[in-house]
């Protein structure tokens, strides 16, 4: 059973790592960068709220912080840009760690965690958008510079196989969390907190640990993006949309899954897509129909596609 | 990558030839179509920017349908211009991903973005295939002052416009013996809002105005019963609001009913002073004030044309339909005299544009671009006077003399 995960992990990563040469439009390629790009931010989520059941509605805060850290760092300081990017992830690591540590330890569960991520994004947005260093509300340019060691690539192909191989990392690392002690330790803390204090889990540990390492991830993804449009501002990084893009993705996909977050985003972005080819003349009517087929997978299947496949397969 | 790029030209290329040997072998009876020549137009028809991009896909909707009645491109065998049209959704990844389909659907250039962070985006997306961009509205400075030589703004930056600004407000005051000497600040939290209420705070005290206080507040906004308490106890001459359009009706609105009455209200880039809808649905808050704002050229017997093509259409007249008819005048003159329809051509046409082009209907100088800059755009001060939409400033282009201050009562 693990080795057919491992196995469609690898597939997987094979079969995507194929589509530059098969698809060379532009549209296409920037579609999958994109998609990609939300997957990663999507994946970050679902370790803190598909493993650890911390349900957060900010992680636009960790989002801008990796992104805003990869563009001001190399554009006001001239540090690398991988350097940057990679800074930035630990600093939204430690962003993640601190804003656990102040909602756990204060006992904070369910809509209440919710809702103080969802300020501290909203905190973060605001502060972005007034102070200098950040380009306030003007936002921050990175110069376009297109050589491989600025972390700008000629071929939209070159910069969807960077994204593939972190969204493959991240694959690989919730399997390996899914099998590690902490792993079992996050499912026992969401499935019954109290029983695994029983049992001598420090929940507060565990989940200081799951927001640090979802937070990393999600970061990664706001990095990737500033790296791929080259411009920021306060709404970009730390606006709620990236917050619902994060969650929408692991809960239609399949939470708590190494594939949920994967299998979410590509849906949704395509089942997008699609709907914008579908209808052209009408502005938004794309959007609408988007919304209600958004509104069918989340109400009937029993609560994902996963969930759907499932109740194909045993023939019900 | 180089097959891309080509499929713009080859078509048109060919296309010529065809025209002009069917003029030759048919003279008046048998003349080839030429093959036309497609114009991306960007725009956010949805989201938060969604009446602004409306507005501007009807200004370059009549100007791609002006160009077609009247013999199409005539350098390219009368070539006529075909739309593909682009809806940003009001972002820049949703700018960035249009760009990228109309890339592969080989559009000679493109038109448009209204916002700058989307002109940013887009305008960046274009230059990886050298792909001409004409900004419409997008006023970040940051948007000419990237090296990028395939993008253009006709249209006048921030830091221009608010110099403009600053000039008429002390050029309006002496005139009227200096009636404002104090200011409050009102602006959105935003882009633009910031950055003018800051440009304001370090221009205004040199030109002998107090600023008593800047006030700032989040778009969208409910309320503004706070601010206009505020306004009422520093009681100052002149308001200076920068602000979208639902916020500023909103804060006209409340000093209106609060009966607040400031010697003037002075705004800039406003979403809303100078916006019909606004006075057609409060008449008595938008009389007479004054906005420093994009705005079609009065004169121009073209502005009242689209005028009323806009208006039998059932809309109203914002500058966003001039700017993009202007944007898209100024590509098809590109093409004239570049004479074929080649990115790289019309790029070195644009850059060449002078005072000779004059189908656009701006209140502008003589088109010179430095940077893909146009040094002669310039924003106009309008002021709301009868119900209507009038010019004061430059008097060059003014079809109405300023009214300030604001008589009393």
């Amino acid at each position: 059973m693990k080795d057919r995960q491992l196995a469609l992990i690898l597939g997987f990563a094979a079969v995507a790592a194929l589509v530059p040469f098969f698809v060379t439009a532009g549209t296409w390629l920037n579609f999958a960068v994109f998609t990609l790009i939300l997957c990663l931010a999507a994946q970050g989520w679902n370790i803190l709220g598909g493993y650890g059941g911390q349900y957060s509605f900010g992680h636009a805060a960790f989002f801008g912080t990796t992104a805003y850290l990869t563009a001001v760092l190399q554009s006001r300081y001239g540090i690398n840009p991988y350097a940057a990017f990679a800074i930035g992830i630990a600093a939204a690591a430690a962003v993640g760690w601190v804003i656990g540590f102040l909602s756990f330890r204060s006992g904070l569960k369910g809509s209440y965690f919710a809702l103080v991520t969802l300020a501290f994004a909203e905190v973060f947005r605001v502060v972005a958008n007034a102070s200098d260093i950040t380009g306030g509300a003007a936002g921050t340019l990175i110069k376009l510079d297109v050589r491989p060691e600025n972390f700008q690539f000629a071929s939209r192909g070159t910069f969807f196989w960077v994204v593939l191989a972190m969204v493959v990392l991240a694959m690989l690392l919730t399997r390996a969390l899914e099998r590690s002690r902490l792993g079992a330790q996050m499912v026992a803390v969401r499935e019954n907190e109290d029983a695994a204090r029983a049992l001598g889990v420090d929940a507060l540990q565990v989940k200081l640990s799951a927001i640090a390492l979802s937070a990393a991830i999600t970061g990664a993804a706001g990095g990737l993006y500033a790296q791929y449009f080259l411009y920021l501002d306060a709404t970009i990084a730390y606006g709620t949309w990236i917050s619902v893009e994060a969650l929408l993705a692991p809960i239609v996909g399949g939470a708590g899954t190494v594939f949920g977050p994967v299998v979410g985003s590509i849906v949704l972005h395509s089942l997008s897509e699609f709907t914008k080819s579908l209808v052209g003349r009408i502005p938004g009517i794309d959007l609408v129909i988007f919304g209600i087929m958004l509104i069918l997978v989340v109400r009937f299947p029993p609560r994902n596609i996963p969930g759907l496949i499932r109740r194909w397969r045993s023939g019900r | 990558m180089p097959n891309t790029i080509l499929q713009g030209v080859t078509p048109s290329r060919r296309a010529l030839m065809l025209g002009a040997a069917g003029a030759l072998a048919a003279p008046g009876l048998l003349r080839a179509q030429p093959a036309p020549i497609k114009l991306g137009i960007l725009q956010p028809v949805t989201g938060a920017l969604a009446q602004d991009g409306e507005y501007g896909r009807i200004g370059a909707e009549l100007a791609i349908q002006e160009l077609n009645a009247t013999g199409g491109i005539k350098a390219l065998g009368g070539a006529q211009i075909q739309m593909v049209f682009g809806d940003a959704r009001s972002n820049p990844e949703g700018g960035t991903a249009e760009v990228e389909r109309m890339q592969a659907e080989g559009v000679v250039a493109i038109v448009g973005g209204f916002a700058s962070p989307i002109c940013l985006a887009a305008s960046q997306a274009a230059s990886r295939y050298d792909l001409p961009y004409i900004v419409d509205v997008g006023v970040s400075d940051q948007i000419v002052s990237r090296g990028l030589r395939n993008t253009f703004r006709f249209s006048p930056g921030a830091a221009s416009i608010t110099r403009a600004a600053l000039d008429n407000l002390v050029k309006l005051n002496d005139a009227a013996g200096k009636p404002a000497k104090t200011v409050v600040l009102v602006h959105e939290d935003g882009l633009f809002g910031t950055g003018a209420a800051r440009t304001m705070q370090a221009e205004l005290p040199p030109r002998g105005f107090e600023i008593l206080e800047t006030i700032s507040h989040p778009s969208p906004a409910r309320d503004m019963s706070n601010i206009a308490l505020r306004i009422r106890s520093l009681n100052p001459d002149l308001i200076i609001p920068s602000s979208y359009y639902s916020e500023f009706v909103l804060l006209s609105r409340t000093l209106q009913q609060r009966r607040i009455r400031p010697k003037g209200i002075y705004a800039i880039l406003n979403g809303a002073a100078s916006n019909y809808r606004f006075v057609r649905e409060f008449p008595d808050a938008a009389n007479l004030v004054m906005d420093v704002n994009h705005w079609a050229d009065p004169r121009k017997p073209k502005t009242a044309e689209l005028r009323r093509m806009v208006e039998a259409q059932n809309r109203f007249w914002l500058f966003n339909v001039p700017m993009n008819y202007s944007a898209v005048m100024l590509v098809a003159d590109a093409l004239e005299r570049a004479g074929r329809a080649d990115r790289n051509a019309v790029i070195e046409a644009l850059a060449k544009t002078d005072g000779s082009f004059t189908r656009h209907i701006m209140p502008y100088g003589p088109t010179n671009f430095v940077n893909g800059q146009n040094q002669g755009g310039q924003a106009v001060n309008t002021q709301i006077q009868n119900n209507d939409v009038k010019v004061i400033f430059p008097t060059e282009f003014a079809d109405a003399q300023p009214i300030f201050p604001w008589p009393a009562g």
